[in-house]
């Protein structure tokens, strides 16, 4: 059974987690896979894979919300409400720490050093994880094909995205994509 | 909504209502882990215009380098900036508040079908074409930046090691930005 500490332990290592999630939290996710199937057994790997997936296809914070339903198995609603603080609490102070700090030094000579070296990279960054996300979203040539024609006509109008996330529901859900 | 003033005072004008909301749509429409980028730019960017492409492009980098979802940082910063430390937590709430309750009791329910094919195809199709929504956005940010070569040659390496090379994204944060600065330095001291 689990006893009256688990929760705390699962808050504390999730605190501990977020705050060095460089890189984002699914970085982190292996050792939380660790914390909670194989060193605790609050769950199964099958159980813990399954969150994963479902938390990829949710609308919000997708991460904050896998993190939740592991403190759900754990302690019910509070240990929801407790993994999702921890999980967002530490990151979030140091956002607004450095962008103080960023806003403070606005101007400065090296500011603008760092900024013309940081964006482009950054920028392939977000190019990167969309080609990244395309890999595993898209498993037939059609579903590819789909990628790109969004990726184009977003790039060529100024069309509400939410069209093209309905018209890859639809096109998926009547089996167009695979 | 906003009264903007000919002296720029928006921050003055802006309610905290209107962070609320706006980061709650954020949040509702990003789909799919990443793709929240795309809704932040757009709705601050282009609808609101709160932050420019390049305050935008430092918020991102600035979050990139932090621990944690780095789209909540996205509301942080654009929430601080408008309305500092109340303004963050305003957009924070927004963000999280309705999606996390929804999400959750929409998450319990999907757990029960989670075999249910149907489903799984319509979520996948919203996959595929959030995929591009992302790659598009990535490609908007580079405009700006398309003038200069060293940029392209740094865009262009970061997604190659990430794509090709299968590299994590701490081993690439902590060794093409910091080639990159240096760059833009001698740049900017041969310009002196």
């Amino acid at each position: 059974m689990i006893g009256t500490s688990a929760p705390l332990a699962l808050t504390m290592h999730l605190a501990w987690v977020s705050s060095i999630s460089f890189g984002g939290f699914p970085t982190v996710l292996p050792d939380v896979r660790n914390f909670v199937v194989s060193a605790n057994g609050w769950m199964t790997d099958q159980e813990f894979a399954n969150l994963f997936a479902m938390a990829q296809t949710i609308p919000g914070p997708n991460m904050i919300l896998m993190m939740s339903f592991v403190g759900w198995k754990v302690w019910g609603f509070p240990g929801a409400l407790a993994s999702a603080f921890a999980t967002f609490g530490p990151p979030c102070t140091m956002y607004f720490t450095a962008y103080r700090l960023w806003d403070r030094f606005r101007g400065a000579r090296w500011q603008r050093v760092v900024r013309l070296g940081l964006a482009p990279v950054v920028v392939g960054l977000v190019i990167a994880s969309g080609t990244v996300m395309a890999r595993t979203a898209d498993n037939s040539w059609q579903a590819a094909a789909f990628t790109i024609a969004t990726a184009a006509i977003t790039l060529a109008t100024r069309l509400n995205p939410l069209w093209m996330l309905l018209a890859g529901g639809l096109l998926g859900g009547l089996g167009f994509l695979e | 909504m906003t009264d903007l003033d000919q002296t720029g005072k928006v921050e003055q004008a802006l309610h905290l209502r209107t962070l609320f909301t706006a980061f709650l749509a954020i949040s509702l429409c990003g789909v799919g882990g990443g793709s929240g980028i795309v809704w932040a730019r757009r709705i601050a960017v282009e609808n609101r215009g709160w932050v420019t492409d390049g305050e935008f492009s430092d918020i991102i980098s600035l979050c990139q380098f932090m621990p944690g979802p780095n789209i909540i940082g996205i509301a942080v910063c654009v929430g601080a900036k408008m309305r500092g430390a109340i303004g963050a937590i305003a957009a924070l709430c927004g963000f999280l508040v309705i999606p996390w309750t929804v999400g959750l009791s929409l998450g319990l329910l999907y757990l029960q079908y989670a075999n249910l094919i149907a489903l799984r195809n319509i979520l996948g199709g919203i996959a595929t074409s959030a995929a591009g929504l992302l790659i598009a956005t990535g490609v908007r940010l580079l405009r700006p930046h398309r003038h200069r070569s060293a940029s392209l040659l740094f865009a262009a390496l970061a997604f190659s090691l990430i794509t090709f090379g299968k590299l994590p994204l701490f081993a690439v944060l902590f060794s093409v930005v910091p080639l990159s600065i240096l760059v833009a330095g001698i740049e900017a001291a041969r310009a002196r």
